[in-house]
């Protein structure tokens, strides 16, 4: 597998102009100037992406391990941003508006944290491959990088984001996984989240209880709570196994289906095309993530590999909660699909993610 | 690396996961979730034909059908109710609080609509309609509804609708009727409902979330159902229930050739309106009423027919030669068959047969009979049409009873008395005709000789149906037969001391024979059948009277009758 940054681009291009057909094809029948150019508005951030990932894949990425903490301020500096000035929409404050268009910080900030946890994880010579921390103790191990993830995941519940704030707890447990940590930790660490959550359960907010209710049993409230999921699975389930066809998807288009242009574009996709399709759309990305953690695995660097490692399973996780939520078998969590979603941020971020891993292929062959 | 390996191990099944997850979806449950999502987005709005009118022979309307709206709404959204309500309550100026208790009251389960608003008029309709995406579970049924200009007229011909019974639908599910359905009950409206009823049709409707249509999928334009043009005339039909107000009984014009029904009229009547209205208190006051107003009397109701039938005993003595002009008896006022004394009604003397008809002398009959035999009259009796239906196209004819000593014998356990011959000879006893079966047996003197099968159905849907109708069968009686019992009838009206004398003074000339039908207690029955003119019968006329007094009332009513329809011209 030579041409690792090559396919990679060719698959994300892909998956990204499937997104702008299924993005066009939920909202071109809506009415107002606003869903008209909403696939037009994806399509110059793909190309936005695009340009990123083009700077990004030829910028070393060891140089990102000289930003790390830089990068990270700025990651919470933006998320008080948020929490302070934030725009609120649809009942959570996420966004922040930066000159013309509404940015969301959380979708960076995941990025840039799995960034930090490599960076924390590994020493800065290329040569010593042997990653330090399975000598570490649970305060170097466990306690002091979670405080470092919390910050930032506490932050983004607090939006909130529920969603999100959970990937970057995954991010992290498989990270410290990765990074060789005694796996006594990593139980230790389980046990606690495990015997703390009864009590964080009263810190989610009264949405946030009903959806992880209603996931378990969506017909507890099929008008509320659960309508989002079952119209996901009708949409899903009615497109059989050829699909509707492009543009006659009644579930997405007649708005039955909620979000359908963002969390729930894989409904919208998936309605149309039928299972065929999306058999073929689950397959590119688990070949683009296929890729990623080849890169990871034939890197050397400590860094570069946990680096590619974080990337290639957040995008993954990302990947999987989302069509899992789709399809009814995750709770409903706000968690964009990643390449297909609507939303600037979202894209721009995953493109980024992906020039990062084209870098530390072209990088690591450079040696 | 080990855990490198597990990684890239759940890395993959978590997407065979997902695969699995997409075959159970779309795969597996693939139908089900597309009847589902076609259930979300395809809304069938039906829309009603119309039932077929119903019109006279001159193509008068008698029914029609109008359009009407019902608003109901579907107790399953509780959330958003109140704000339909209020919507609901605005446009048809009902109070909030009235709505709600009557969606109490009527609730039967989550799923079925309950009816908030009937008949409400179409403007209101189409407010509402306007205003539907925003009242959520309202539905507005359009429902086309029978219409009765003339109220009660010929309300026992015409019959009732309403909602259709179990028994009817366990029979008539075969032909698409389903429950809820409204059918006819009674008269044409049952008889011919299958063609009456409307096709229902509608439009399939693509709709959004928020149920507004966004296309429309397909159209099924629905069909009215079939006109159906009556024999009855719309004129003779009022002067007929004019007169017979709210006297009980039955009054019947036939046309005496075809067997078309001009006038039938049965009293009491029920307005066909209020199962309509569905106005539960005057729909049981009519079931509830003693009087049976559902009853169409002129084909349901047997009553003996006394006097009237004596024509046919008449008829039986001059075929069988019995008895001839020439023959008379003397009547003392009574008779003596075995040790019982039959009176007569009167002291008539000498009389023979004429005489006996017009003045309806029971001791002639009583001889005449004695001399027949019971057999015999039986067998003209049912010549004549009685003991059987007519084969009338209306529903829930009756079929009469003339008793015989066979049935006697096997039903009683006793013989056959001399005695029962006498009751036999002048229609008292176990006898029982229908008015119907009187006017078709009077008919067969005013055409000379054959039964005619009675209608009412001239045309459906413009096609003429009379003639699969227009049975007659000769009785082959002797033509001197017919021209004497004519002569009879006629003497009945024309002699000063006839029993229907009162009939004299119209300007037609009629004859007729009256009957005072014995129906202890109470008071009797009074008949009076005949026809008019005399020389060219137009008409054949049965005025019958529950428990209405003595043949007079009855003439005095057919007087009224034949007096009014000349003033109109019909004759």
């Amino acid at each position: 597998m030579k041409n690792s940054p090559f396919l990679i681009l060719a698959i994300a291009v892909l998956i990204a102009l499937i997104g702008i057909l299924s993005i066009y094809s939920s909202t071109f029948a809506k009415e107002g100037k606003f869903w008209q150019e909403l696939f037009q508005r994806q399509i110059s951030w793909v190309i936005f992406g695009l340009v990123c990932f083009y700077l990004i894949s030829n910028l070393n990425y060891r140089r990102i391990w000289d930003w790390t903490y830089l990068l990270y301020f700025l990651a919470l500096c933006f998320l008080f941003f948020v929490l302070a000035l934030g725009v609120v929409r649809s009942g959570a404050q996420r966004w922040l508006k930066i000159a013309w268009f509404n940015f969301q910080p959380s979708d960076i900030a995941k990025l840039i944290l799995v960034i930090f946890l490599a960076r924390y994880f590994s020493r800065k010579s290329v040569d010593d491959i042997n990653l330090p921390s399975s000598r570490f103790g649970v305060f170097r191990g466990l306690v002091l990088p979670f405080i470092f993830t919390a910050i930032p995941m506490g932050l983004i519940i607090e939006q909130p984001d529920l969603g999100s704030g959970l990937l970057i707890l995954t991010s992290f447990i498989v990270m410290l996984y990765l990074t060789n940590i005694r796996l006594r930790y990593i139980f230790i660490f389980l046990l606690v989240i495990a015997l703390a959550s009864p009590f964080l359960w009263h810190f989610l907010h009264d949405y946030q209880k009903e959806r992880l209710l209603v996931f378990l049993n969506p017909n507890i409230d099929p008008l509320g709570a659960g309508y989002t999921i079952i119209q996901s699975k009708i949409a899903i389930g009615s497109g059989g196994f050829f699909g509707k066809g492009w543009l006659s998807g009644t579930q997405s288009q007649l708005r039955f289906l909620p979000e359908s242009h963002t969390d729930f574009i894989f409904a919208t996709f998936s309605e149309q095309w039928g299972f065929l399709g999306s058999f073929i759309l689950i397959g590119l990305y688990y070949f683009l993530i296929r890729q990623g953690i080849l890169i990871a695995q034939r890197t050397q660097d400590a860094f570069g590999r946990l680096l590619a490692f974080g990337i290639s399973l957040m995008l993954g996780t990302q990947v999987f909660v989302n069509i899992a939520m789709n399809l009814g078998l995750a709770p409903v969590v706000g968690l964009p699909l990643p390449l297909m979603s609507y939303g600037g941020s979202s894209v721009l971020t995953t493109f980024i993610a992906l020039g990062i891993l084209v870098n530390i292929d072209k990088t690591r062959s450079v040696f | 690396m080990i855990r490198i390996k597990i990684i890239t191990i759940l890395v993959a099944c978590a997407f065979l996961l997902l695969i699995f997850g997409l075959i159970f979806l779309e795969v597996i449950q693939g139908n089900k979730f597309r009847a589902l999502s076609d259930k979300n987005s395809i809304r069938l709005l039906p829309q009603s034909g119309a039932r077929g009118k119903i019109l006279d022979r001159d193509g008068n309307v008698i029914v029609d059908s109008k359009l009407s709206y019902d608003v109901m709404i579907s107790p399953q959204r509780s959330g958003s109710r109140e704000e339909a309500l209020m919507g609901v309550s605005r446009v048809l100026k009902i109070s909030q609080n009235d709505l709600r208790e009557k969606i109490k009251k009527d609730y039967i389960s989550m799923s079925v609509p309950v009816v908030i608003a009937k008949n409400i008029d179409i403007k209101k309709a189409i407010a509402l309609e306007e205003l539907k995406p925003d009242l959520a579970g309202v539905i507005i049924q359009p429902n086309p509804q029978r219409r009765y200009p003339y109220n009660s007229l010929a309300a026992h011909v015409i019959g009732y609708l309403n909602e259709i019974d179990r028994w009817r639908l366990t029979s008539l599910a075969d032909y698409g009727y389903k429950t809820r359905d409204y059918v006819g009950f009674g008269g044409v409206e049952e008889k011919y409902d299958y063609y009456l009823r409307q096709e229902q049709g509608g439009l399939s409707v693509e709709v959004d979330h928020r149920g507004r249509s966004v296309r429309v999928l397909g159209f099924k334009p629905p069909k009215n159902g079939k006109d159906i043009q009556l024999t009855l005339s719309l004129k003779i039909q009022r002067i007929v229930e004019d007169y017979l107000a709210d006297r009980k009984g039955s009054v019947i014009i036939m046309d005496p050739y075809t067997g078309e029904i001009l006038a039938m009229a049965s009293s009491p009547v029920f307005n066909p309106a209020v199962f309509v209205d569905r106005n539960g208190s005057s729909i049981s006051d009519i079931f509830n009423n003693r009087d049976a107003p559902l009853i169409n009397r002129a084909i349901s109701g047997t009553f003996p027919p006394a006097s009237v039938f004596k024509v046919i005993s008449a008829v039986a003595g001059l075929e069988t030669k019995k008895i001839s002009l020439s023959k008379t008896f003397v009547c003392t006022g009574s008779t003596f068959i075995g040790r019982r004394e039959f009176n007569c009604w009167s002291k008539h003397g000498e009389e023979n047969l004429i005489q006996a008809i017009a003045h309806s002398c029971d001791s002639f009959f009583y001889k005449t009979g004695l001399l027949l035999g019971p057999l015999v009259i039986h067998d003209y009796a049912l010549k004549f049409g009685l003991s059987k239906s007519t084969s009338f196209e209306l529903p829930y004819e009756a079929a009469g009873f003339i008793p015989s000593s066979l049935w006697k014998k096997v039903n009683r356990f006793q013989n056959w008395y001399e005695g029962d011959t006498a009751n036999l000879v002048i229609g008292q006893g176990d006898c029982l005709v229908t008015p119907l079966q009187v006017t078709r047996m009077m008919a067969v003197f005013a055409n000379k000789g054959y039964l005619v099968t009675p209608y009412i159905v001239q045309r459906i849907d413009g096609k003429d149906v009379s003639v699969y109708q227009k049975k007659i069968s000769y009785l082959g009686l002797k033509d001197s037969t017919i021209e004497n019992i004519r002569l009879g009838l006629k003497e009945v009206v024309s002699d000063a001391t006839g029993t229907g004398n009162v009939l004299s003074g119209l300007p037609v000339s009629v004859a007729g024979k009256t009957g005072t039908a014995q129906a202890p207690p109470g008071l009797s029955h009074a008949w009076f059948a005949g026809f008019f003119p005399f020389k060219n019968p137009k008409y054949v006329i049965c005025v019958f009277l529950e428990r209405g007094g003595p043949g007079y009332a009855s003439c005095v009513l057919a007087k009224q009758i034949i007096e009014a329809m000349v003033n109109i011209g019909a004759i």
